[in-house]
């Protein structure tokens, strides 16, 4: 009896390929004859690679997927099933599972969802600086868009930039800001989204809108100045006015204006990976964050923040 | 040659190449999968080249239709100390390789008859 371990490495790598094949077959099929099937395919391989013949290798791997497809989808649904039934039985096949999810991930996913990674902290308290945040493309008509939505957009500002913060006003609505409290519509609103860092308060910052002091862009002036009545900012039509959740240390609405509807991305969905790294090395892929990311990948990755789910939070309306 | 309750070779006629050559595979000796397959490539000059799933999927019927049954699980002391399952012939299997034999063998009488097979002279 010999027993001896395979001197070729890739033997037992395709021999574990093969068994991760065979969840194409049927489940009985698997129980009743899966480790046989391993068997004679380990044998199959080291009578090949004894051979050392390259081309008698190319052979046998070609008849290999060959015989994989042809009798997993035959195991699954029979001789001679109908066109409809082997239809339906080839969009149920794991391999064509695992053909259109790659296919999304390579071609559809530019269109339909884009990745992000969280830079800055002004949304924090939702989302952190180093959350890695899928966001959907598909809301750039903006037809759909509530207060209390996360949406992501074109820094008016800058359009190379892309920001993050919630929608406080829609077209219509009218705002202010009265010692950190959001007023809309004349009515207080209860955020539970929002975070307060500063324990002092701001006069322009808090108090909203209020004279513009120096450091407010033009964009920010030309808001205070067209479209500020009694007291309260009105949000005008095709717009949106956003502030980040950190309300304190937020870059936003109240300081270079409102979001024109063209400026809108879409709606962060999830987060997908949340990696605990300073700022400046998310950005690109340096070789220090490289680095960092092969040596602490599981001890700095947040594991309590990952797949999470982002949803849209109204905030409650208090009457006056 | 799915039912088991038409036990007559001529139902099962004419069987595939695979499963012709797998009961010719197991005439008189009880074979695990392995052995089917490299007997099964000696058969056919390696024409005929079994894969694992073709295999086992030949044999699930003809388990199903009564022409095999399985044998013990043991060892092949000429490959390793792994236990194989081990498949053996059935009466039924036994006539109906003959029967398809036969068939072939009447077939390619007629080939001949028309001059349409010139080689295979003993």
């Amino acid at each position: 009896m010999k027993s001896e371990p395979d001197q070729f490495r890739w033997v037992g790598l395709l021999c574990r390929v093969y068994a991760i094949a065979l969840w194409a077959y049927p489940r009985a099929f698997r129980a009743q004859f899966g480790g046989e099937m391993q068997q004679v395919f380990r044998e199959r391989c080291r009578a090949v690679a004894r051979a050392h013949d390259l081309a008698n290798l190319f052979r046998f791997l070609a008849l290999s997927v060959k015989d994989w497809l042809t009798t997993s989808f035959r195991e699954r649904f029979g001789h001679n099933a109908g066109i409809k039934a082997s239809l339906s039985a080839v969009a149920r096949h794991p391999a064509t599972i695992w053909m259109l999810a790659i296919f999304i991930c390579f071609f559809a996913s530019t269109t339909m969802v884009r990745a992000y990674v969280i830079s800055a902290g002004s949304m924090e308290g939702t989302l952190r600086v180093g959350d890695h945040v899928l966001a959907d493309r598909l809301h750039s008509k903006a037809r759909d868009i509530q207060r209390g939505d996360m949406i992501t957009f074109l820094y008016p500002e800058d359009t190379g930039q892309t920001y993050v913060k919630r929608v406080i006003g829609l077209p219509g609505d009218r705002i202010r800001l009265s010692g950190k409290q959001v007023i809309r519509n004349g009515h207080r609103l209860e955020e539970p989204y929002a975070q307060h860092v500063a324990s002092s308060t701001d006069p322009y910052r808090d108090n909203f809108p209020v004279e513009a002091p120096s450091y407010i862009s033009a964009r920010g002036r030309e808001m205070l100045a067209r479209h500020v009545k009694n007291g309260e900012a009105i949000v005008p039509s095709d717009s949106f006015f956003v502030l980040g959740d950190n309300r304190d240390i937020s870059s936003d609405s109240r300081y270079w204006g409102f979001v024109p509807r063209e400026n809108v991305i879409g709606k962060p969905l999830i987060v997908f990976w949340s990696y605990d790294a300073p700022t400046d090395e998310l950005v690109g892929w340096n070789r220090t964050y490289l680095a960092d990311l092969a040596q602490h990948f599981f001890t700095k990755t947040r594991w309590a923040r990952t797949l999470l789910v982002l949803r849209s939070q109204p905030a409650q309306e208090i009457q006056p | 040659m799915y039912m088991n309750n038409h036990p007559s070779p001529q139902d099962l006629l004419p069987l595939t190449p695979p499963v012709f050559h797998i009961l010719l595979a197991l005439a008189g000796e009880e074979r695990h999968g392995y052995g089917i397959m490299q007997d099964v490539a000696r058969q056919t000059n390696d024409a005929l080249q079994l894969g694992p799933g073709t295999l086992y999927g030949c044999l699930k019927r003809m388990l199903a239709a009564g022409l095999i049954e399985e044998s013990e699980e043991r060892p092949d002391p000429a490959l390793d100390d792994q236990r194989r399952r081990y498949y053996r012939m059935k009466p039924l299997g036994e006539r109906t390789v003959r029967a398809e034999a036969q068939r072939i063998a009447a077939a390619l009488a007629a080939a001949k008859s028309k001059r349409m097979f010139a080689g295979g002279k003993a």
